[in-house]
């Protein structure tokens, strides 16, 4: 229990360390900019190909901000209108499959998704908020995404999941830093957002790696996801370098491809050859796997050089092809590589053997709902650990404000992965850190973040009850019955191994700089799969007709009470009544014309009688 | 209390503890008629655990149970969550045992103040008055009315605070009749600033006790006031922050939640128009409480009991999240009136409503939410047709009582000229 405890606290500490730490600021020219592209052969014929484009922009004193030269103005103007230091944005359509993938190099979630840290002189909750939501409809244009839609009702402020990455630099560590978070797991990423983001390149798609993304080619893939990640790094506030990174990260199934044979080129992934490098940059480097999946292939022409990189006791081997080498002093042609499997192999590979048996990632984790009809539900999320170590994990949840969580559901039940049933309810696993910020109707989603141990070799399933809720009629998509969507949650983990794990170290910036980056453990962040839940719909075709009946029934009550109240009892002659239905209406209709008439005849017959007219309550009378 | 009336106690306890034993407790306790956003157990049980996290439960959209019976209660959902079925049935008897006495009061009083107006009284007119046997007649039903109705009995296995709305409405009404005006004013302070509709009682609490004076009138009003105030501070010490305040008044005038329940409102602002909204929806708070507070208060000067009845009754249908542990409670306030019933003409058909309404709305919840067959309307149609059934309750109780009157007075039988009158409202 001891050692867990330390384990979870080294696990919120260690951006904190790594933060402060590391980064380095040693540039020679102001401006760099560096193209890179990783393509590792995956299991179950997938190719994942990563793009990453990095520009570094040392800025020091006296220097205008509006002078850029690789780059672009908006990154530039960000750091003169805002007090982002740091700012994530990740447009994604598919899933990524953990178990048979490993893990991508940068994890993006399912939709749109867009975090900032803000941290600058006499920063306010409020003045946060506002810059967040001016930051989202900057980028909104800048991207064409529906980033216009983050406003308060689904942004939230992590507290232990996303640590900096950034440095301020100078005596301001003890401001306040600010992070806010929002995912819309309903967008839909599309060609309108490929070519403004590769617009903010220095070489557009004219040449260099940016150029293989032609958007026919990358929609057809299984799982594309763009990013922008800009950060600042700051010695001191006169001297810092702001760092913008553009990855295109896309999975290609190869029995997707024309003329599916298991064999793939760049020419067949991206439809043309690469035309080049960009001349502005300072380094175009691609990457090839050679091991595990990529074992199984021969590349054409061969790489100019091997690197085997180690770290945390896993080994990987990348054939490296310098494109500014390649093109050297010759003249126009198209460059390609190509994945070929020796003959003798091909055999077996249509057979359907596996190459090499799968060793399945660490940790990995799916969430699904539980429960049926539109009423309620719970949402489940299972996570499995491989390892023989136990693991902290911290999870973050953001759940939108027509969804209802009640909190004193949360349960983390855990089995041994020899078993197949969960533990009951006693032997639940005890949640050692809980922050909870309850969400509001039209106003604030809810925020829950745990953080727990989950043993060795177990899973674990944490489930939530959920109300869903009807919403005003007005409040629902065009398509209403299609259903709302619940974005996925985070979750953050601290492995000790880095079987399967890709991601740059937080004080690199290039791929390259996660060769040989062995370090005592390995943050990770998974991303679960989004939730779609069906709510109770109202018909919509009625509203005047609702409103017609509910004033109705009122009008009921109203009627009534309001002659018991105002009316008088009087006597009427039985007679005088018609005892037939038909002459009964028509004595209704006539009587008020006569009422005059009969008003007269009522005051005789009273008179006969002596006076049976009466209020009701007779000890009004005496009282008066 | 008699023999018998202890007897029925016990069986009425007996019944609600086998149900609360039975999967049909936590049925209920799920159920949209019986549990809605105010009397939840779920929501009641996420306020503890809020308030034990120290996370201000109000912060957020699921509590709004009053500050002051969150933490009372929290300390018994914490250690004894087993007992606590046992609890709200032991309230719930407390209840029935309450509204025992009162009718027993209300009977003797009512027996005195015949005593004294008898001479006025017109000859045929015996089966009006209230009877010797009544004494023991009317509370009897009450009691059964209470312990056996199958709605406050659902209502208290599935653990609704709807139970401690009744019991304190109970005590009111206890007090009332008994004249004691202290705990009158309190327990009514509490429970306005706790469900805001009961506001509406402090009518019938002004006719008992400020009879003839305007001065007290006034004197009355004030320490009401001021009881609504201490209340409110008591729950601000509770909490130290005013939010509760948005948490529960604030989340029943505006009307946050939508979730379907047995009211008007739900649907109607499901389905309305959002520049009208903040107009419809002032109007039908006013219809809920001061609309009919002044006519009724005036027509019915003379029986401030029938006053208060037919309050709860107008509250538990036009409130804007009722449940059918209110309807339970002013459906047990009707043996009361035993003696206006004879003129009560809608009997069948107010039953005939109920049954087919009540046993309609299961099927079409279901047909909507988890069949998919049907959809909101269908639904929304049979607590209309709830709401529907209610009134005519209600209104005919309130003709039968002005005819009761006017009979008592001039006798059953009103000839002219020989010839058998009939009795209309002009």
């Amino acid at each position: 229990m001891k050692r867990c405890d330390m384990a979870l606290g080294y696990l919120l500490s260690i951006f904190l360390i790594l933060g402060a730490g590391h980064a380095q600021i040693n540039i020679d020219s102001n401006e760099q900019f560096h193209e890179e592209l990783v393509i590792r052969p995956l299991a179950g014929d997938h190719v994942n190909t990563y793009f990453q484009f990095t520009t570094r922009w040392h800025y020091g004193e006296n220097e205008s901000l509006f002078h850029t030269q690789l780059t672009p103005r908006v990154i530039a103007e960000l750091l003169q209108q805002f007090d982002v230091k740091e700012l994530h944005i990740g447009l994604t359509q598919g899933l990524w499959r953990y178990e048979t993938w490993g893990y991508p190099v940068v994890e993006t979630t399912g939709g749109a998704e867009m975090w900032a840290w803000f941290n600058g002189p006499n920063l306010t909750d409020q003045e946060v908020n506002r810059q967040w939501t001016q930051l989202a409809n900057v980028f909104s244009g800048v991207l064409c995404a529906s980033l216009n839609f983050v406003d308060q009702t689904n942004s939230i402020a992590p507290k232990y999941l996303l640590r900096p990455q950034f440095m301020s630099g100078g005596g301001d560590e003890n401001q306040s830093k600010f992070i806010r978070y929002s995912s819309l797991p309903r967008e839909i990423v599309c060609t309108e957002n490929l070519t403004p983001w590769k617009k903010l390149l220095p070489c557009g798609s004219a040449s260099g790696f940016a150029s293989l993304l032609n958007s026919a080619y990358v929609h057809n893939t299984k799982f594309h996801s763009l990013g922008l990640t800009v950060r600042t790094l700051c010695e001191h506030p006169e001297n810092c370098v702001l760092e913008l990174t553009q990855t295109a990260n896309l999975v290609y199934d190869l029995r997707l491809l024309e003329q599916s044979t298991g064999d793939f080129s760049l020419r067949r992934l991206f439809g043309m050859g690469l035309n080049g490098y960009c001349e502005l940059a300072g380094s175009s480097q691609i990457y090839v796997q050679l091991n595990e999946q990529g074992q199984r292939y021969q590349l054409v022409p061969e790489p100019t050089k091997e690197i085997k990189t180690t770290r945390g006791g896993h080994t990987v081997i990348y054939g490296v092809y310098d494109m500014q080498k390649q093109f050297e002093g010759q003249g126009e042609r198209l460059f390609n590589i190509a994945w070929v499997t020796p003959k003798g192999d091909r055999k077996q590979r249509l057979g359907g053997g596996q190459h090499q048996f799968l060793i399945p990632p660490p940790l990995n984790v799916h969430r699904y709902l539980l429960g049926q009809g539109q009423e309620r539900g719970r949402i489940a999320t299972e996570l499995t650990n491989n390892h023989y170590e136990p693991l902290p994990i911290l999870l973050q949840e953001l759940i939108p404000w027509y969804v209802h969580a009640y909190l004193h559901t949360l349960r983390i039940r855990s089995r041994n992965l020899q078993r197949h049933e969960y533990t009951n309810s006693k032997k639940d696993l005890p949640f050692q850190v809980l922050h909870y910020a309850p969400g509001k109707q039209r106003e604030l989603p809810t925020h829950l973040e745990i953080a727990f141990e989950l043993p060795p070799n177990s899973a674990a399933l944490i489930t939530i009850e959920v109300d869903y809720l009807l919403l005003k009629w007005l409040e629902y998509p065009p398509d209403a019955n299609h259903g709302h969507y619940i974005g996925s949650a985070i979750l953050s983990t601290l492995l000790p191994i880095a079987r399967n794990y890709t991601a740059i170290p937080i004080d690199g910036h290039l791929f390259e700089h996660s060769f040989n980056a062995t370090r005592p453990s390995y943050v990770l962040s998974l991303h679960t799969e989004a939730l779609i839940v069906s709510l109770p719909t109202p018909d919509f075709s009625m509203p005047y007709n609702v409103i017609c009946l509910a004033c109705t029934v009122v009008a009921l009550a109203f009627g009534p009470i309001h002659s018991v109240a105002t009316k008088l009892i009087i006597v009427e002659r039985q007679s005088a009544a018609p005892k037939n239905f038909l002459k009964k209406i028509i004595f209704k209709l006539t009587k008020r014309k006569s009422n005059s008439q009969q008003q007269q005849q009522q005051t005789e017959e009273d008179k006969a009688i002596g006076g049976t007219e009466t209020d009701i309550d007779p000890t009004d009378q005496r009282e008066s | 209390m008699d023999a018998k009336s202890f007897k029925l106690l016990l069986l009425g306890g007996a019944v609600r503890l086998y149900f609360s034993r039975t999967p049909l407790a936590s049925l209920i306790g799920d159920r949209v008629e019986f549990a809605t956003p105010l009397n939840s157990y779920k929501r009641m049980q996420e306020g503890v655990f809020l308030l034990e996290h120290d996370i201000d439960p109000y912060s957020g959209d699921l509590v709004h149970e009053s500050p002051l019976v969150l933490k009372g209660l929290s300390w018994i959902f914490l250690n004894y969550a087993s007992y606590l079925p046992l609890l709200y049935i032991l309230l719930d008897l407390l209840t029935a045992g309450l509204l025992w006495i009162m009718s027993h009061w209300f009977v003797k009083h009512k027996l005195q103040e015949q005593r004294l107006e008898r001479k006025h009284y017109a000859n045929d007119t015996e089966e009006l008055q209230y009877h010797n046997e009544d004494n023991y007649d009317i509370p009897e039903l009450v009691l059964m009315a209470y312990l056996f109705n199958p709605l406050t009995i659902m209502s208290c296995i599935g653990l609704t605070s709807t139970v401690f709305s009744n019991i304190f409405l109970a005590l009111f009404f206890f007090a009332l009749v008994k004249g004691y005006l202290l705990p009158c004013l309190i327990l009514l302070a509490f429970e306005s600033v706790r469900s805001f509709y009961p506001i509406v009682l402090i009518s019938p609490l002004l006719l008992v006790f400020a009879r003839r004076s305007y001065w007290r009138g006034f004197c009355i009003g004030l320490l009401f006031a001021a009881a609504c105030i201490a209340i409110m501070a008591a729950n601000y010490l509770v909490m130290n922050s005013w939010n509760f305040l948005d948490g529960t008044l604030g989340f029943i005038f505006y009307f946050r939640d939508l979730q379907p329940n047995i009211g008007l409102f739900w649907y109607f602002f499901t389905e309305m128009f959002e520049h009208f909204r903040a107009m419809f929806l002032i109007t039908f708070q006013l219809n809920a409480t001061v609309l009919y507070l002044v006519p009724l208060s005036i027509k019915l000067r003379k029986e401030p009991l029938l006053l208060a009845t037919v309050l709860v009754a107008l509250m538990s249908v036009f409130r804007a999240y009722p449940s059918l542990g209110d309807v339970g409670f002013y459906l047990a306030l009707m043996p009361m009136w035993k003696r206006c019933w004879k003129y009560m003409a809608h009997g069948f058909v107010v039953f005939a409503f109920f049954l087919i309404s009540l046993s309609m709305m299961g099927a079409l919840w279901h047909l909507w939410i988890y069949a998919g067959s049907a959809n909101a309307n269908f639904y929304f149609g049979a607590t209309l047709a709830f709401c529907t059934g209610q009134i005519f309750l209600i209104t005919d109780l309130l003709f039968a009582q002005v005819k009761r009157q006017f009979c008592l007075y001039n006798g059953q039988k009103i000839m002219i000229d020989g010839e058998e009158a009939r009795i209309i409202l002009e």
